[in-house]
């Protein structure tokens, strides 16, 4: 071997000597310890006390690994890359478990010493030839593994040891059999799983009248498939219920119109009467949240369905006709059959997002408990039951990723429609008559229902009261708008904006790197980033919420009540999206075209910046407007984790609606939709409208 | 383009593993430097693998990678003097042609001027010269394949590595530019290694096959010594077409004369006394098979039945039946004419004819 090869073949003793001091320059003017009221608000003295020579702590264990890295007295031996390895994880692992166990709560110059360390540990594992020897890769993958561990998986552990374990850590194996069997769970349960089935068949129905209506009955109603792609994206929770209730609650307008016509005082009743009608709370309840849901979920399963609807092969119809099949033949043995796996995915999909969803049963529930709703009551108020909490969780977990495995094993695999690309000549049949009325019709007045609950969210901000008096005002306006920055809705506006920016960005990298890594790279440990991927889908906010209440409420990690765990908690549930959005672009993006670069002597992470990112880019914009939009409409997840100073939107509307304040609810609500529909268009402006419907 | 400085590349012991799944087991393969060296095998063989390793996309799970006189094997992608021009092409979409084919010369740091320069060579060298400007989308399937090529060349690489780069272009548009790949690689004298399942393709090209089977090399030689020297059945019938018969070696030496039936007949390879007097496989090709009446007793033949009779233009295929075994033969048209289930004598005659050694 010449000299050139070796000095390529150990390329990185230097940026390690630089880690190693950087840690050392850090663990001195940087405080050690967490800070309880952070930085900004502690005393001198508490800050002073964090610092990491002030006391003994587990610095002394990051410290002496930096030290024995610096010397290096293996160097010469052949396994030295292995020790190296061996000793920068011990060392990161052991900082962690011992701050736990001496209930020490880590702060700035741990954070940085505990990711120095991986750096240390990751450039080691690349001279050992982890991804081919690759420094920039390996590196990126252990610091996904590393956050998926710490974000992922450790709150998940701890919601399940919270179950099996008391507070003291006795082990109580019966703890979780008796919180499940326990009063109420039982029907919570089964509420919560019929509402889903309701729920996913109903959606499912209606996305279904609506794709066969959009793509074979009439084009029309182009319009219809831009609108669908961005209600749900756009709608922030409880908006859609408030309308109901707007609607159809106990003043609204349906009330209020059968009271005028029926009531006591009714026009065909006559003064003095009792009426046949009087006010009734019907929309509290299954009916209500049903309704709701199917609102809410049917774009989402109309998006999915319309994509197979319209990708069906025309030719497949004509040979059908050819061999004297009627239309309606046609569309029984071959449209229908065709289009089973896309019914049964958008049906699941629905159940998902039914049991996940909190905000529409939160409104709208009244008696009927769902185990989203009740996680939150198990917490919240007098109960303060985290066991109980903890267990509910589980469950709900358990039954989301069911129906996500069910998805994805048993359906994704089975699509019948392939996209070659070829634009495939010939004409759809005609859908048989009966089909076109029921899908025309359902279509029709669905629309029309549409439009009517989001004209009332517009509207409902600009009358003094819904229901009781309907003189127009602005008064909501002002009092959430006008009192001044530091009043009304500004600072929850403002925090969010905040949060949701600097989490956009990170979600988006985040989800990007995670779908690169799987799809393009092979290691040791994939498997492990798959799933927490895959948990990342399906884990509802509840269950976020609950487990990083249980995880981070103590040392090491003691970061509740702070805007960090409320930006991680974005980063988190938002995943998907840029997984999501990263996976699909890089599907189009032809894997040869990196080694290409390779082969061209680009060094891997040149590869990433000139051939990599460029041809992200799209993808990489709405990732990053999408998570931001989608923290702006998080509510379950972050509903444990805010304080007075971290207060978000969703939270502040919550507590609008709590209070039966719906004026400023919908007041709010119609804001964000605004704010959001402007960063959606101007993104489309910038990156075509295409992109965005596929997202 | 000048010709330029080529290398040797050996694969020693060489092994290569996806998890439980072994792709390639102990290669030894030695290209010499400035040919055409072939890789031909039917899909999953593992010949992409050895492509791959060559270039430094995978590393080897054991042994050696050498590429001139250093060894290479663990040595990145980035890191090798080699190019590769791939299946897909792999041209940068958002990039134009020009920047394409430059874009290993950045990589390296050279001026912008040299660059400008040295692009306008390479695309020339391809007949593209004044693209520079264009996007890729703009270019034919045949002209993206041109500067592929250009883009590979351009950094005058120890080793050109070619993965079925013809496999997305049409047959007429395959023939032109295998020609021009061959016509490059002579001028510049660069050791290239080309991956394709197609024979054709394969004999018109190299100076050098090597057919591969199951993750092992089959059998390595020149384009004509596998055709009328395969050492097995399988190379046998994956150069081309072949009529596997048996037949008994009855003598061995400068020349080997073997017995089909009442029919001998003489081949130029030789054979090892250890197979005298044996019944061994002989893989006859079509073309040295032909047809006479079967009243002529002039020439000995094997007596058989017309099956099947397809008129293709140049000639007339045959399937005959002899014995119990089905040969395929091919005579030129304007000789002789048969109808089918008329009885006929074939003839053998070489060139054509192989005794497959071995089991």
């Amino acid at each position: 071997m010449n000299k050139a090869t070796q000095s390529r073949l150990l390329p990185s003793i230097k940026p390690r000597t630089k880690w190693v001091l950087l840690g050392l320059l850090v663990w001195i003017i940087i405080p050690w310890k967490g800070l309880e009221y952070g930085l900004f608000e502690s005393t001198f003295s508490e800050i002073l006390d964090a610092y990491a020579w002030k006391s003994i702590n587990t610095s002394l264990i990051s410290l002496s690994v930096f030290l024995l890295i610096l010397l290096s007295p293996w160097r010469s031996h052949k396994k030295a890359n292995l020790i190296e390895a061996a000793l920068s994880i011990s060392g990161a692992v052991s900082v962690l478990f011992i701050a736990a166990f001496l209930n020490e709560s880590l702060g700035y110059s741990a954070a940085i010493h505990l990711t120095l360390l991986l750096l240390i540990f990751a450039l080691a594992l690349a001279r050992m030839g982890f991804i081919q020897g690759d420094p920039f890769m390996t590196t990126a993958i252990v610091l996904i593994m590393a956050s998926i561990a710490v974000f992922v998986l450790f709150p998940i552990s701890t919601v399940f040891s919270k179950v099996l374990f008391l507070d003291d850590g006795t082990f109580t194996p019966l703890a979780f059999y008796n919180n499940i069997t326990s009063f109420g769970v039982g029907r919570t349960l089964k509420n919560s799983l019929m509402l889903a089935v309701s729920v996913g068949m109903s959606s499912t129905f209606l996305a279904l009248c609506f794709s066969l209506f959009s793509v074979r009955i009439t084009k029309r109603f182009k319009g219809l498939t831009r609108i669908f792609s961005m209600l749900p994206i756009v709608t922030p929770p409880f908006v859609i219920g408030l309308s109901l209730i707007l609607i159809f609650g106990r003043n609204g307008t349906i009330n209020d119109g059968l009271l005028a016509l029926f009531g006591n005082d009714g026009l065909f009743i006559g003064a003095g009467n009792d009426g046949w009608f009087s006010r009734s709370a019907y929309i509290y309840g299954f009916w209500g949240v049903f309704l709701a849901q199917t609102l809410s979920f049917t774009p989402i399963c109309f998006m999915l369905l319309v994509g197979m609807v319209s990708t069906i092969n025309p030719a497949v119809e004509e040979a059908s006709v050819t061999m004297r099949a009627s239309d309606a033949q046609t569309f029984y043995y071959v449209t229908l059959p065709l289009l089973r796996p896309g019914i049964a995915n958008a049906f699941l999909l629905a159940v998902i997002s039914s049991l996940a969803d909190f905000g529409n049963p939160m409104v709208l529930g009244g008696d009927y408990d769902v185990l989203a709703t009740e996680i939150y009551f198990s917490i919240v108020g007098a109960q303060l039951d985290y066991a109980r909490a903890a267990t509910l969780g589980i469950l709900l977990l358990s039954f989301s990723l069911l129906a996500f495995l069910i998805q994805r094993k048993w359906i994704g695999k089975k699509s019948y429609v392939t996209v070659t690309g070829k634009g495939s000549g010939g004409y759809f049949q005609p859908l048989p008559a009966w089909i076109r009325r029921i899908a025309t019709s359902v279509t029709l007045f669905w629309m029309l229902f549409t439009a009517i609950l989001y004209g009332s969210i517009l509207l409902g901000g600009f009358v003094v009261n819904w229901g009781a008096d309907y003189t127009p005002t602005l008064a909501h306006y002002e009092e959430l708008w006008a009192r001044g920055m530091g009043y009304g809705a500004w600072p929850s506006y403002l925090t969010t904006l905040k949060f949701a920016a600097v989490g956009a960005p990170l979600t988006a990298l985040m989800g990007l790197m995670i779908a690169y890594v799987t799809t393009r790279k092979r290691f040791i440990g994939r498997n492990i980033v798959d799933f927490s991927a895959m948990i990342s889908f399906a884990i509802p906010g509840t269950v976020i919420g609950i487990s990083y209440v249980l995880a981070f409420n103590t040392a090491p990690i003691l970061i509740n009540g702070t805007a960090i765990i409320i930006v991680i908690s974005f980063i988190f549930k938002n995943m998907p999206v840029g997984i999501r959005s990263g996976i699909s672009a890089l599907s189009q993006i032809d894997k040869s075209l990196e080694e290409a670069s390779l082969t061209q002597r680009a060094s891997s992470i040149r590869t990433i910046f000139t051939i990599v990112l460029p041809l992200l880019r799209p993808a990489m914009i709405s990732a990053i407007v999408f998570s931001f939009v989608k923290s702006m409409t998080t509510v379950s997840a972050i509903i444990f984790l805010v304080t007075a100073d971290t207060q978000v939107a969703t939270t502040y509307i919550m507590g609008r609606v709590e209070d039966g304040d719906y004026g400023q609810a919908v007041c709010y609500g119609s804001v964000l939709i605004v704010t959001m529909l402007i960063m959606i268009l101007l993104v489309e402006k910038f990156i075509g409208r295409s992109r965005i419907e596929r997202a | 383009m000048k010709k330029q400085e080529s290398s040797r590349v050996q694969l020693l012991n060489v092994v290569k593993s996806f998890g439980d799944n072994t792709v390639l087991h102990s290669i030894d393969l030695d290209i010499q430097a400035g040919s055409l060296t072939t890789l031909l095998g039917p899909s999953g063989c593992g010949k992409t693998t050895i492509l791959r390793l060559i270039a430094g996309l995978e590393l080897p799970t054991s042994g050696r990678v050498i590429l001139g006189d250093e060894d290479v094997s663990v040595l990145s992608a980035s890191q090798r003097d080699v190019a590769m021009v791939f299946q897909s092409y792999a041209l940068f979409p958002h990039m134009t042609v020009g920047q394409n084919v430059g874009y290993g010369l950045k990589m390296q740091g050279i001026a912008k001027e040299e660059r400008k320069e040295r692009v306008k060579d390479a695309l020339d060298s391809v007949g593209l010269d004044g693209f520079q400007d264009r996007y890729i989308d703009q270019m034919s399937g045949g002209q993206q394949q041109r500067v592929a090529v250009a883009r590979a060349l351009i950094l005058e690489p120890k080793v050109m590595l070619f993965d079925e780069p013809l496999s997305n272009l049409d047959s007429k548009l395959r023939r032109q530019m295998r020609e021009d790949i061959r016509r490059l690689q002579q001028e510049l004298g660069v050791t290239s290694v080309y991956v394709t399942h197609d024979q054709d393709e394969a004999l018109a090209v190299s100076d050098d096959v090597v057919v591969m089977r199951d993750g092992e090399i089959a059998q390595q030689g020149s384009p004509k010594q596998l055709y009328l020297q395969p050492n097995s059945k399988f190379v046998a019938t994956f150069m081309g077409d072949a009529n596997i018969i048996q037949g008994e070696v009855i003598e061995v030496g400068q020349k080997t004369i073997l017995r089909i039936d009442d029919v001998e007949v003489e081949t130029d390879r030789p054979m090892d006394a250890e197979h005298l007097g044996k019944n061994i496989e002989i893989a006859i090709r079509p073309e040295a098979l032909s047809l006479t009446s079967a009243g002529d007793t002039s020439q000995p033949g094997l007596p058989c039945t017309i099956t099947t009779k397809a008129y293709i233009g140049a000639a007339i295929e045959y399937s005959v039946k002899w014995r119990d075994q089905e040969l395929f033969l091919i005579s030129a048209t304007g000789s002789q004419e048969f109808t089918i289930g008329e009885k006929a004598s074939v003839l053998i005659t070489p060139p054509g004819i192989a005794p497959i050694p071995g089991k």
